[in-house]
């Protein structure tokens, strides 16, 4: 199967949710291609969550066309383009009886990929070792998620997305609750990765401290409409 | 006299463990209205079954599982108004079940058939049906082995498995094709109106003993076996209706479950603000 280097295009989308008569996300038009990190930033409310999820099909739309590294979210082929993509959403929070392990929660990130009755490989195994020291979680991998803090679960989770090795990575609000410390390592993480492997990063987030310095562009959301940034990036 | 009862017994554990399963999966993918209307389809088809003199069973199962292929199509290509569609199939089926069982009623003059699909009987249980029950489980099982991460990953958070590309459209079509087959092969115990008791009721009881969900599973598993079998074992001393003692039987563990967590998360908060202890 041959996929489209933009990862992401957006041709006046409009997407509302289902008992709204007010659209979320209106005339949205947007261009992304390989090897960017695209910021999307904006006040509660102004659709940031609804964009990332209509990029993934999770959302579709009800005028306009969508279009995972080529293929519109409509199509059930988007299925492999999704393999492509890691997704750090925005209520990731577990409740304390959630009983998976970290190392368990990242080990589900590889599921896609596995057919019947096959495990993880040692490659695999290692790279979740290597992504959580980089996160600096190697220590958590065998606890219960639940019963760790708001942010280490979100390191968690964004190991998960990275250890996938995605070629576009999507991280709705990925800085909720980390401490400054947090937010700077995450970030230059995220930079490196986008560097060294070529791949695109879309970050929604409303606090645009510090990574708005990583940044390649910023794209700037209020009320269901971009108002800068808008069109290729 | 004990053979036949011995069958059933058979019949009611693998019934009642595999509807506390199927329960579960279907509760946590959160399918539970289609499955609803995927056992309406079933007695709808056990009825017609009874007009065109087919075995009940197998003509609920052709009629369950066609509902719930049709279902799950349907709800991967329609976004609004799923509850409409589901709701829909759920009253057409329980219209033409009633209507099937009126004409057969009319025509047939088949009352002991009738009432099996409606009430469910100990006498219907034969070897025949209970190699199907087994090939049931042993698919189902082999189906979450193979699947195991793929579902683990749905079970633990289902729209990050679809953003990473599961097939989660095609494992729920699945899990309602067997939620299908599970209920028309327990439609003879149970009868068709009850059949959902097995269900839910389990799944429910295990929400309230465990918040893990392997350990829900395991739970609803076993207290779907123990309500169909004490369920059969009191209606055969008490000469009662089988489903309707089994329906009983489950509502009695899922309130017992549900008062025994107020007794005990009331002992708990007494516990935390004694002094000693606290
Ligand atoms: N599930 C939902 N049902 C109905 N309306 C929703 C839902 N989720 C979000 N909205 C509405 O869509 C708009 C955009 O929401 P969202 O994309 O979550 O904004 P942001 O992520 O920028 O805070 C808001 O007006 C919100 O009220
Ligand atoms: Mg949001």
């Amino acid at each position: 199967m041959r996929f489209s280097e933009e990862v992401v295009k957006l041709k006046d989308v409009w997407v509302a949710y289902s008992g709204s008569d007010r659209p979320a996300m209106r005339n949205i038009n947007l261009t992304v291609s390989l090897g960017k990190l695209l910021l999307i930033t904006g006040p509660n409310g102004a659709g940031k969550t609804t964009l990332i999820e209509t990029c993934l099909g999770l959302l579709k739309p009800y005028r306009g066309s969508a279009y995972l590294f080529g293929v519109d979210t409509r199509s059930w082929r988007v299925r492999y383009s999704r393999k492509m993509c890691g997704f750090v959403p925005q209520d990731f929070m577990k409740p304390p009886f959630e009983t998976y392990t970290v190392r368990h929660v990242i080990r589900l990130g590889f599921a896609p990929y596995k057919s019947i009755f096959e495990s993880l490989t040692e490659d695999e195994n290692r790279r979740i070792q290597r992504i959580s020291e980089l996160l600096e979680i190697e220590d958590l991998l065998d606890r219960p998620i639940g019963t760790l803090s708001g942010g280490q679960q979100q390191r968690a989770v964004i190991a998960r997305a990275l250890a996938r090795r995605p070629k576009a990575l999507f991280l709705d609000e990925p800085f909720s609750s980390l401490d400054r410390e947090g937010r700077k390592l995450i970030s230059s993480v995220i930079r490196e990765y986008v560097d060294s492997e070529g791949a695109s990063v879309i970050i929604v987030s409303h606090d645009v401290n510090p990574i708005i310095d990583y940044a390649d562009i910023v794209v700037k959301m209020e009320n269901g409409r971009i108002i800068s940034g808008e069109g290729y990036a | 006299m004990l053979e036949f009862l011995g069958l059933a017994l058979l019949a009611a554990v693998l019934s009642g463990n595999l509807c506390g399963a199927i329960g579960f999966y279907v509760q946590r993918l959160k399918i539970t209205t289609l499955s609803f209307s995927v056992a309406h389809a079933a007695l709808a088809g056990a009825s017609i079954g009874l007009i065109l003199n087919l075995d009940p069973v197998y003509s609920a199962m052709i009629v369950a599982v066609a509902s719930a292929l049709i279902l799950g199509v349907i709800f991967t290509r329609v976004e609004y108004g799923r509850e409409l569609i589901s709701m829909a199939v759920f009253s057409t089926s329980s219209a033409i079940a009633v209507f099937a069982i009126y004409l057969s009623n009319v025509r047939v003059l088949a009352t002991a058939s009738i009432a099996v699909v409606l009430w469910g009987s100990l006498l219907a249980i034969t070897v025949e049906k209970l190699i199907l029950l087994l090939l049931t489980l042993f698919i189902f099982v082999l189906y979450i082995l193979a699947y195991k991460i793929q579902i683990d990953s749905m079970l633990y958070d289902v729209k990050m498995a679809e953003a990473e590309g599961i097939n989660v459209q095609m494992h729920m079509l699945i899990m309602l094709f067997f939620a299908g087959l599970i209920i028309s092969s327990s439609l003879r115990l149970t009868g068709g109106f009850l059949v959902f008791t097995l269900l839910y009721n389990p799944v429910a009881a295990s929400f309230q003993i465990s918040r893990r969900a392997h350990m829900q599973l395991l739970v609803s598993s076993i207290l779907g076996a123990s309500s169909a079998s004490s369920g059969l074992i009191v209606s055969y001393i008490l000469d009662w209706p089988v489903g309707a003692t089994i329906a009983l039987v489950s509502s009695i563990i899922l309130l017992s479950a549900y008062i025994a967590k107020i007794i005990v998360e009331a002992a708990r908060r007494r516990c935390l603000s004694c002094p000693m202890l606290g």
